[in-house]
């Protein structure tokens, strides 16, 4: 006990400066594109932090993840375009439609295990994408804008995006750590490491795999909103994207699955990269980021955080 | 009154039928051997009173109502557990967050009163020098162990134990059977078992299957005694 908690603690404080320090940033002076990338990157983290709140508890293979992110930004979009509803408004609204949306879809494919789970979810992405792209044309109307997209009213400064950003990173990074400790997350593990025992030992394995899908979907919806607003304009192509599902899995991955500070190393560590190497080589440059990930899951297969922890031999939940 | 009981339960895979016609009724803080040879129908018969299974016929019932058609999950949480003969530890978690689980989800408790419940079941069941090792990592002796606290620590009225002895030694079998007396005095049993010296000696009432049908039901030493019993182990020769 007393063991587990100073796990926790021993990172805590580190955290708390550097959370001070990324508050105070904007203030000390730094703007246009470090501002920009660092935005950027609280948005990786905490999209990749949802995810890993999923999959990486309870090791259902996510592939769909882009759904909400896609649907937390039209919604937002026609929120603030068609209903005149404030931006903050809008995005909590398109967080509760994705929680919606995540039940119905949830409750039909967290029956399934496996690899049927991950290609069912992706199906429903893709299913989504479509709707949103041919909408329009096969009912005659002009609301969700086809494949032109949705323009949204001009956003305010970057600072503004920095620190939404900055929450959203910090909620699911905290939420993440609260879960773990807390009776759904012992719930959730049970069922990654064995889910008939969990069900025979008196967990609600469905439902609470659906609460764990539904709060991971509605962040990951209210992400998109937010972004949708950054940049002001969106298309299906972009923000249904299967490479943003795909980097959520990578960024998890790299850093190490179901642990608190996985995501968080995972998604700096992958954006990082990519802007340093995009930098130096600017057209081939994902060739060298592609290589840099494999050798760092070929000598790190627990992931950074999960090898780290591992050498230091205690068991990777601690983190 | 019974505890639990089955009424005329039939269970088919296809042609075959695994469980037929069986009917028991269990009393309270009794314990059942349950014996028969392998592929006698044991482990389907629990499977159905977990919940795992569907009876294609017939009624379970505990304490007087029927619980046939509930999800594994909340038969345990009504107080059936079940330990299984291939142990399913949550093999990432430690030993005591094994326990822990089940106090939290068996018995519905929050956070503090589920660690209380979880350190007296870590004593019960003498696991505290493993307490922190992952559970998928303790040798067998101690999974069985840690299979009867988890199901213990659902705050189970029923246990249904399904070869809780197979592959222990004779002294670890001596220490089980302690284990199962002492538990005995507060929780009913049912022992599905291989290792006859322990089932025979621990049952007050022992129930033989064969072929999915109940052919005979006594003390141990009746059953022991009775021609069918002889005739379903060792063949028609012998008897």
């Amino acid at each position: 006990m007393l063991m587990r908690r100073a796990g926790l603690n021993g990172i805590l404080l580190p955290l708390l400066i550097l959370g001070a320090i990324l508050l105070l940033l904007p203030l000390l002076g730094i703007e246009g594109y470090r501002l920009r990338l660092l935005s950027l990157l609280f948005m990786w983290v905490a999209l990749a932090g949802c995810w890993n709140l999923m999959s990486g508890t309870t090791g259902y293979i996510d592939f769909g993840p882009v759904a909400y992110f896609g649907v937390g930004s039209y919604c937002t979009a026609l929120f603030m375009i068609k209903g005149g509803v404030p931006f903050l408004l809008s995005v909590f609204i398109a967080g509760w439609v994705c929680a919606a949306l995540s039940l119905a879809i949830g409750l039909s494919t967290l029956r399934l295990q496996g690899a049927y789970f991950a290609i069912a979810t992706f199906a429903a992405a893709e299913a989504l994408k479509q709707v949103v792209l041919e909408g329009d044309r096969v009912l005659g109307i002009d609301f969700l804008g086809g494949a032109h997209g949705l323009t949204l009213p001009s956003p305010p400064s970057g600072i503004f995006f920095y620190y939404v950003m900055l929450f959203l990173m910090g909620l699911v990074v905290s939420l993440t750590a609260v879960i773990q400790k807390s009776k759904l997350g012992y719930g959730l593990r049970a069922i990654r490491d064995a889910e008939q025992a969990a069900e025979l030992t008196g967990v609600p394995t469905l439902q609470i795999k659906v609460r764990a899908y539904i709060l991971s979907s509605s962040l990951i919806g209210c992400i998109g909103g937010v972004e949708a607003y950054w940049l002001t304009y969106i298309i299906p192509d972009d923000v249904f994207n299967v490479m943003r599902t795909i980097q959520m899995v990578i960024m998890t991955l790299l850093g190490g699955m179901g642990t608190i500070l996985g995501p968080v190393i995972g998604a700096s560590f992958l954006i990082l990269i990519s802007e340093f190497l995009g930098a130096k080589f600017v057209y081939d440059y994902l060739i060298f980021v592609g290589l840099v990930i494999v050798v760092v899951i070929l000598l790190m297969p627990q992931g950074i955080i999960g090898t780290l922890v591992k050498k230091r031999g205690k068991s990777p939940w601690l983190f | 009154m019974a505890f639990l009981e089955c009424r005329r339960v039939t269970k088919r895979f296809g042609a075959l039928e695994a469980v037929r016609n069986f009917s028991f009724a269990l009393r309270p803080r009794e314990i059942l051997g349950l014996i028969g040879p392998n592929g006698s129908g044991k482990t389907t018969l629990f499977n159905l009173i977990a919940g795992l299974y569907t009876p294609d016929e017939g009624e379970i019932l505990f304490q007087e109502k029927s619980i046939v058609h509930l999800p594994p999950h909340e038969i345990c949480r009504l107080g059936i557990a079940k330990t299984s003969q291939i142990t399913m530890p949550f093999g990432t978690m430690s030993v005591y967050e094994n326990i822990l689980v089940a106090a939290l989800y068996g018995q519905n408790l929050g956070m503090s009163k589920a660690h209380v419940a979880a350190e007296r079941i870590l004593t019960f069941v003498d696991l505290h020098k493993q307490r922190d090792e992952p559970a998928g990592k303790i040798p067998v002796p101690s999974r069985r162990r840690l299979e009867l606290g988890r199901a213990l620590a659902t705050g189970a009225k029923v246990l249904l134990l399904d070869e809780v002895m197979a592959g222990l030694t004779p002294v670890e079998i001596e220490q089980a059977l302690l284990l199962l007396k002492r538990l005995s005095t507060q929780t009913t049993l049912i022992m599905v078992e291989h290792v006859m010296q322990a089932v025979m000696g621990i049952s007050d009432r022992v129930l033989v299957i064969h072929h999915g049908e109940k052919i005979a039901e006594g003390t141990p030493t009746e059953v022991a005694g009775r021609p069918e019993v002889i005739e379903a182990y060792l063949g028609k020769r012998y008897t």
